[in-house]
């Protein structure tokens, strides 16, 4: 009998409430066996499987992912997009005005996805799962963002003095010895080069920073969760 | 005003309807995606259902499990009569504002 990817099981399983995980599981993989793997093969019925996990991933958890893509695009335009001064143009409004931008908002919602998933499938795994898979949505956009909007955003950014000052610092300076083995000093190396690594340098990082904070801020929201799931009734199906 | 159905959740309940006795999660699945001539994913079904048991428009009980399903329960679904009002109430709007019009409806351009 064909089995789908034990990943996928796994998740599938992590992702349903209690009371929907047994039926849920045994109807995907029972239309699994029977029909897509008769019908597609094994290899393109475990890509079905995978479009299922992740359809349920996305159908619960969007309602966290679109706020903190919003907020990551609305900071990445102000970031770009700077008065002619070099000086951004959210400085000029009050403080309240910036606090959704911070990147504390983007934790809480980490805490938030992990607290909502392991209070509805009452299981700590679901709320980690949910806090992870954020992260990696959140991931994907950005390198999908940064690369649709390179090129305009760089055309802007060469005539701005903050970023030509930017350029000027990384690329001009005497640095000292590097502590991560190599000395990034480059005079010669021009705007659009500068920035674009500068842009895969910031993924790169941005991606572990994220990815840590997403496990300890998912994992503590898990754990609040759990808390809150253990106080609640049971549904009438898992009465 | 009471909720409307919206034109999936219609044919879930049409699907549990037809089905009968045996409307379990992956029957409404492969019924639903047969009537509407489209891949359908299983998540989309699952949500509409618990959708659907919180408005009280259907039930469910467990059946048993099977081999191909690696023992699995099956969760049978049945339209409950406040359900089969409004898939009633739906059909009878859908019907007023298409009558005295030909169908399909043709371009004047």
């Amino acid at each position: 009998m064909w089995n789908p990817p034990a990943l996928a099981q796994e998740l599938l399983s992590v992702l349903l409430p209690a009371d929907a995980r047994e039926t849920v599981c045994g109807d995907v993989l029972e239309e699994y066996r029977e029909s897509r793997v008769p019908a597609l093969g094994e290899r393109r019925a475990d890509v079905w499987y995978w479009r299922q996990v992740v359809g349920i991933w996305l159908r619960t958890y969007w309602g966290f992912v679109v706020p903190v893509i919003l907020l990551l695009v609305v900071g990445d335009i102000f970031n770009t997009f700077r008065a002619p001064s070099g000086a951004s143009y959210l400085d000029r409004l009050p403080m309240l005005a910036h606090l959704p931008l911070s990147p504390f908002v983007a934790v809480g919602f980490f805490v938030m996805a992990g607290a909502y998933g392991s209070w509805r499938t009452r299981e700590f795994a679901g709320g980690l799962v949910a806090a992870l898979g954020t992260f990696v949505v959140m991931w994907l956009f950005m390198v999908i963002w940064g690369t649709v909007t390179f090129y305009p955003f760089a055309h802007v950014q060469q005539s701005n003095p903050y970023w030509i000052q930017a350029w000027q610092w990384s690329t001009h300076r005497a640095h000292p010895p590097s502590t991560f083995g190599f000395n990034p000093d480059t005079p010669d190396e021009g705007f659009l080069n500068w920035i674009f690594w500068d842009n895969i340098g910031a993924l790169l990082f941005g991606g572990v920073a994220m990815l840590i904070a997403s496990s300890i801020c998912g994992g503590l929201g898990s754990a609040l969760g759990l808390i809150a799931a253990r106080q609640r009734p049971a549904t009438p199906h898992n009465a | 005003m009471a909720d409307v159905l919206g034109s999936f959740e219609q044919a879930v309940l049409l699907a549990i309807v037809r089905l009968d006795d045996g409307a379990y999660g992956r029957a409404i699945l492969n019924e639903v995606a047969a009537r509407l001539e489209r891949d359908v994913a299983a998540g989309a079904v699952q949500a509409t259902l618990e959708r659907l048991e919180r408005k009280s428009l259907v039930r469910s009980t467990l059946g048993s499990g099977t081999p191909i399903r690696d023992g699995r329960a099956r969760r049978f679904y049945t339209v409950s009569a406040e359900g089969l009002r409004q898939l009633n109430e739906a059909r009878k709007t859908h019907e007023t504002i298409w009558r005295g019009l030909r169908r399909p409806l043709k371009s004047r351009a």
